[in-house]
């Protein structure tokens, strides 16, 4: 479970992320819908706690990102952006050790995670490949192994998809479904309508840093009487602006 | 900061760079490759120009003055006392002769200096040199040593012939004795090796910082490691540490080559100027002096982090420690003349000129330890603050997430 309590964060001028509280349960996917700038990246990378909110909290699975940041980061996996963030001259397997290394994962654990994770995501036949000698695609199996290596209850996807052809979209899908039949709960950005109401269970829109909607599709819809996605996107986020 | 964390990122880091060759090759092969070829081709060239100024020394008559007579007298009186000089065929231009390497230096004898010669008057010898070529300006001191020979030689026979002592010729005898603590060669390695140290114990990094935290930053890498358990200290620390190999290393590799410059030929080292000896091999002082080479790496190690963190890209990465290569080489090519006992006490407490000054030093024979220590001292001060600087940056959001 995640929540945010009253969530800001100011830059030196701009108020990036403006008291944003809401709750996503366990097990769930909430997409976080929003313009170029509404405040998206900051407010995960608050959650992710690489940056320290200027007021406000969170819990990530119960625990404080104020007060216990590191222990925080243990119930964390993230992804952001489309780019898959690999190390290109260490192999795809010492990549996924790296990352369970730095989160304290014993050895064999990761070895055993290692194994299971190439089953599920297909990538037996390039583990030892260093990570820049891969296609676009294994780069990006590979960076989901690196993101969940030490068991997160959390994941945090930050625009995963931009700036990707239809069947990478299409594996970052599948992904999410994965984390979801885990069990996992899911937090990802997006700024367009269509692909947050494919796979999420609820939407949160923010806009200018503020909340603007948060729920079901089927919620929103009916609060602002429209069927069209991007008449009810266009509702939500403009005339505020 | 957790230890495990630390050694764990140095790993990787490590691991990391060395797969990458162009890295490897610049800071580590190039050096021990590049040092031998530069020491053996600049030693052996200056090596050949110091004998061309003493060996071989081309002597031509200008046409006009070539008699037998001449001829003869140069072969009687020069050739056959210094067997380094050559007497050639007579020219009719001097300077393109002197350019086409048919002589060294031409000479043009009085046309009665045999008259001249018995009867007890100077006789005057022309020498024309060019004095923009090493080969025939440097054959002009041999020559006229010759020559003060052959004067020497016949004021002996004058005088003895007037049945007087020769020694009157001779009222003061000077007995020059060289008293220098260390060889005639120290004096380039002097000029080259504590600059070269000091440049490259402060640049050697630069390949790996930029890579660590800009380019890292770029590869969109740092933000996963940033959530890792790893605190951002210690993902500090193990860039840190690793930042700081690849400056060792790069030292390592430059003297390595050197080494084998002057184990393929030991004159290479001085190049070809005489004896090397006299450094002051002094084991404390050695110490010292790879203590604050250390510590200056370290502290350039802290700068580099610092200004990978600030760039917002590996690009600018690479523009800001490429400008920091400047300011490290302004100060080493400024001070590269200064001998070891012109060294002053003031430039041990500046980061570069520290380790500069000191090599200086050994190379020259002396020692000065209130100035070692202090270069110590304020050098651990340096890196202290230099790390307190990158560590600052690196928690600074401000600069960690320039997007
Ligand atoms: N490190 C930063 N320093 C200053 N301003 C920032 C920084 N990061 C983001 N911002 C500003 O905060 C606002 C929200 O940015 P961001 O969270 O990246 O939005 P989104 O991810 O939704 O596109 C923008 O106006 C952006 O310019
Ligand atoms: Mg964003």
């Amino acid at each position: 479970m995640i929540e945010l309590k009253q969530l800001v964060k100011k830059f030196d001028k701009a108020l990036a992320v403006d008291n944003i509280s809401f709750t996503v349960n366990k097990g769930e996917i909430l997409g976080l819908l929003g313009e170029n700038g509404a405040g998206k990246t900051t407010t995960l990378r608050m959650l992710a706690t690489m940056l320290t909110p200027t007021s406000g909290t969170a819990l990530m699975a119960g625990v404080d990102i104020v007060k216990d940041p590191i222990k925080a980061r243990s119930r964390v996996g993230i992804l952001f952006g489309g780019e898959s963030g690999l190390y290109d001259r260490l192999t795809v397997a010492e990549n996924i050790r790296y990352f369970g290394e730095l989160n304290d994962i014993p050895l064999d654990v990761i070895k055993e995670r290692t194994k299971k994770l190439a089953d599920i995501f297909d990538m037996n036949d390039y583990l030892d490949k260093r990570a820049g000698k891969l296609s676009k695609g294994m780069r990006q199996k590979a960076s989901f192994a690196r993101a969940i290596i030490h068991d997160p209850d959390i994941l945090l996807l930050d625009e995963p998809t931009s700036g990707m052809d239809v069947s990478a979209i299409r594996d970052v899908q599948d992904f999410i479904m994965t984390l979801k039949n885990q069990g996992k709960t899911v937090l990802f950005s997006s700024h367009t309508m269509s692909e947050v109401e494919k796979l999420c269970d609820r939407i949160a829109v923010i806009h200018k840093g503020k909340l603007v909607a948060i729920g079901t599709l089927d919620q929103l819809k009916q609060e602002h009487g429209t069927d069209n996605m991007d008449e009810l996107f266009v509702k939500l986020v403009g005339g505020k602006s | 900061m957790k230890f495990k964390h630390i050694w764990t990122v140095f790993k990787k880091e490590l691991t990391d760079i060395i797969r990458d060759r162009k890295t490897l090759m610049t800071s580590i092969l190039a050096p021990l490759i590049l040092m031998p070829i530069l020491l053996l081709f600049v030693g052996g060239s200056s090596e050949q120009m110091a004998r061309e100024m003493t060996e071989n020394i081309t002597v031509a008559l200008t046409t006009e003055s070539n008699t037998p007579e001449a001829r003869a007298f140069l072969e009687e009186k020069l050739a056959k006392q210094n067997p380094d000089i050559i007497i050639v065929d007579a020219v009719s231009d001097p300077w393109q002769a002197i350019q086409d390497k048919k002589a060294k230096l031409v000479v043009e004898l009085d046309k009665d200096f045999e008259a001249k010669l018995a009867s007890a008057q100077p006789i005057k010898m022309r020498v024309l040199y060019d004095r923009s070529l090493t080969r025939s300006s440097g054959a002009v001191s041999t020559l006229q040593e010759t020559v003060n020979a052959l004067n020497q030689a016949i004021a002996v026979e004058r005088v003895t012939a007037l049945g007087l002592d020769p020694q009157i010729l001779t009222p003061v005898i000077t007995e020059p004795e060289n008293i220098a603590r260390s060889g005639d060669g120290n004096l380039f390695m002097m000029m080259t090796l504590p600059m070269l140290i000091a440049m490259l114990v402060s640049i050697g990094g630069i390949p790996a910082a930029t890579d660590l935290v800009a380019g890292e930053k770029e590869r969109m890498t740092l933000e996963p490691l940033l959530t890792t358990r790893a605190g951002k200290m210690s993902i500090l620390m193990g860039k840190y540490l690793t930042i700081n190999v690849f400056s060792f290393a790069s030292v390592l590799s430059t003297l390595a080559g050197m080494l084998l410059a002057f184990i393929i030929k030991p004159s290479s080292f001085s190049l070809g100027q005489g004896q090397l000896g006299g450094f002051a091999l002094d084991p404390l002082a050695l110490v010292l002096s790879l203590i604050i080479t250390l510590l200056l790496g370290m502290t350039f190690s802290g700068v580099q982090l610092a200004l990978s963190t600030y760039a917002r890209s590996f690009k600018e990465g690479q523009t800001y420690l490429s400008l920091l290569t400047f300011v490290v080489m302004i100060p080493a090519y400024a001070t590269m003349a200064v001998m070891s006992n012109e060294v002053q006490l003031y430039m041990f407490l500046i980061p570069i000129l520290n380790t500069i000054s000191a090599f200086k030093m050994i190379l020259g024979g002396v020692v000065n330890y209130t100035g070692l220590f202090a270069a110590i001292a304020s050098s651990v001060v340096y890196v202290f603050l230099t790390l307190a600087l990158a560590s600052w940056m690196f928690n600074k959001e401000k600069y960690m997430f320039r997007s």
